[in-house]
């Protein structure tokens, strides 16, 4: 047990002194999960969405298929990512192995699944009358869209969250496609599997203990934009 | 709909000043060096001790992928790395006889222990052959943890078993631990389980007070570094120019002596090995 308390006292040693490597983990995880989600988010929600409000052909399957990329595992996602960055694979000449863009795109990979199927629950638990009346009031699709997203947000609030979870606290992705290179991939989450390695546990709490923090904060602005909507 | 336009430029423009605030902006790829090595060198701190002079004179950003020797030597034939510094000679040459490297230089020499529990219940301590003294744990009942991950130390612990003749695989007592070495030894610490471990690795952790040295200093337990340039006539894209200029200077005077001048608590864990 003493690990635990040495690894509070060193992660509240590396914020104090400032510890240039955690702090730019620290920024990457935030950076690279924010980054991810928004852009899953800007097409899983309409994705989700149009597949509850028009039921086009295969919805089913589709939203099988969404329910089902929330099950993989994050380092199958980093192996696929790595497979298409890799130097003989598709994308190979783009030169984006081992970069943060990298983890972006695996981490896209791992937020559009949940956030598909989250969306596409909400919505279809909406009652159709609404989307039927903003049609019939004129609205057109974006605008229809925007109605209904807006009638759940709060479900989709709870599914921005998760996918936030997924990506921030994720290791498959940011070691086999980022490298974990120190300063310029390394996650927090990736942070503690090298400490581990180096069979130091006291410092591999640490950087797991920041990530929990700043979930905290996320949680905490979230709930706080979450109140203030509903006045 | 304005709104909702409004709040969408307003995201973007905030992640776009997230990512302009990187506290470390990746090099330009022009500017880098991708060396896949293995962790024993880079957990002990060799590697950042190492190659701090060498950046910061050429100017050069060197990414450390710091893998098993396997998963280095893989990452070198797929071209996703310019050059690889890995400890396992047969697989080194297989692997210059396949034409995925070019150049392949001596570099430094550390050597394998065999650690188990201080009270020694299989009674190997001071045992000359480690073959031997790794036959005697299985036969005496205990437990002995394998790398199990194709790393260098597991190549090297394969061939200890083969010295002697013994197949390890399947008997009682022989676990595969599937981790690296820092992770193995610990696992070895609380099962008591014997483990073949580089020194460098061991003397870098911290005391692991129920664990001790038990056989050392024969010389199969010698375990030579070698790098080996990526073949840039396979993997047009590399850094070739770079990664030459590294292993000169890896293999320089200099190199050597700073490879040399490394130590972990007052011991010497890697020694220079380059011939001019």
């Amino acid at each position: 047990m003493d690990f635990l308390w040495e690894g509070v006292e060193e992660a509240v040693r590396l914020i104090a002194r400032g510890d240039r490597a955690v702090l730019h983990a620290a920024y990457n995880s935030v950076a690279c999960t924010l980054t991810a989600v928004l852009l899953a988010a800007a097409l899983a929600l309409p994705y989700g969405a149009w597949l509850a409000l028009c039921r086009p052909p295969l919805a089913r399957t589709q939203v099988l298929l969404l329910r089902w990329g929330m099950f993989t595992p994050t380092v199958v996602v980093g192996l696929v990512v790595y497979g298409l960055l890799s130097r003989q694979g598709p994308l190979g000449s783009i030169d984006q192995l081992y970069t943060q863009q990298a983890i972006v795109a695996g981490e896209f990979l791992l937020a559009f699944p949940v956030l598909g199927a989250l969306t596409h629950a909400a919505v279809a638990q909406l009652d159709p009358v609404v989307a039927e009346t903003a049609r019939t009031l004129g609205a057109g699709r974006a605008r229809t869209l925007l109605t209904v997203l807006g009638e759940v947000r709060l479900p989709l609030a709870a599914a921005l969250l998760t996918a936030f979870a997924r990506c921030f606290s994720e290791l498959g992705v940011a070691v086999t496609v980022g490298g974990n290179l120190e300063l310029e991939t390394r996650t927090l989450a990736s942070t503690v599997v090298l400490d581990l390695s180096r069979g130091r546990f006291g410092a591999a709490l640490a950087p797991g203990l920041i990530l929990l923090g700043i979930a905290l904060l996320v949680m905490l602005v979230a709930g706080r934009l979450e109140r203030e909507r509903r006045r | 709909m304005r709104r909702a336009g409004a709040i969408a430029v307003l995201v973007a423009l905030g992640l776009a000043g997230l990512w302009a605030l990187d506290p470390a902006p990746p090099a330009p790829a022009a500017g880098r060096l991708r060396l896949a090595t293995t962790t024993s060198t880079a957990n002990s701190g060799l590697l950042a001790w190492l190659l701090a002079p060498f950046e910061a004179r050429e100017g050069l950003r060197v990414q450390v992928i710091a893998v098993g020797t396997g998963q280095a030597l893989a990452l070198g034939r797929r071209g996703d790395c310019d050059l690889v510094m890995v400890h396992a000679r047969a697989e080194e040459d297989a692997f210059l006889a396949a034409g995925h490297g070019v150049d392949r230089r001596d570099l430094m020499s550390n050597d394998f222990v065999v650690l188990g529990p201080r009270d020694d219940p299989a009674g190997i301590r001071g045992m000359e052959d480690p073959g031997a003294a790794l036959a005697r744990v299985l036969e005496r009942g205990a437990t002995f943890l394998s790398r199990g991950d194709e790393s260098g130390t597991h190549l090297k612990e394969r061939a200890l078993w083969a010295r002697v003749g013994v197949d390890p695989e399947r008997r009682r007592g022989y676990l595969k631990a599937g981790d690296g070495m820092a992770r193995c030894i610990e696992v070895a610490h609380q099962k008591q389980a014997y483990v073949l471990a580089d020194r460098g690795t061991w003397l870098a952790m911290a005391p692991r007070p129920d664990l001790a040295v038990l056989v050392e200093g024969h010389p199969s337990l010698r375990n030579p570094y070698g790098v080996i340039l990526v073949n840039p006539a396979r993997h047009p894209h590399v850094n070739a120019e770079g990664a030459r200029r590294l292993l000169d200077w890896l293999t320089s005077p200099e190199g050597q002596a700073r490879i040399g001048a490394f130590r972990v608590g007052g011991e010497v864990l890697f020694h220079p090995l380059a011939r001019e």
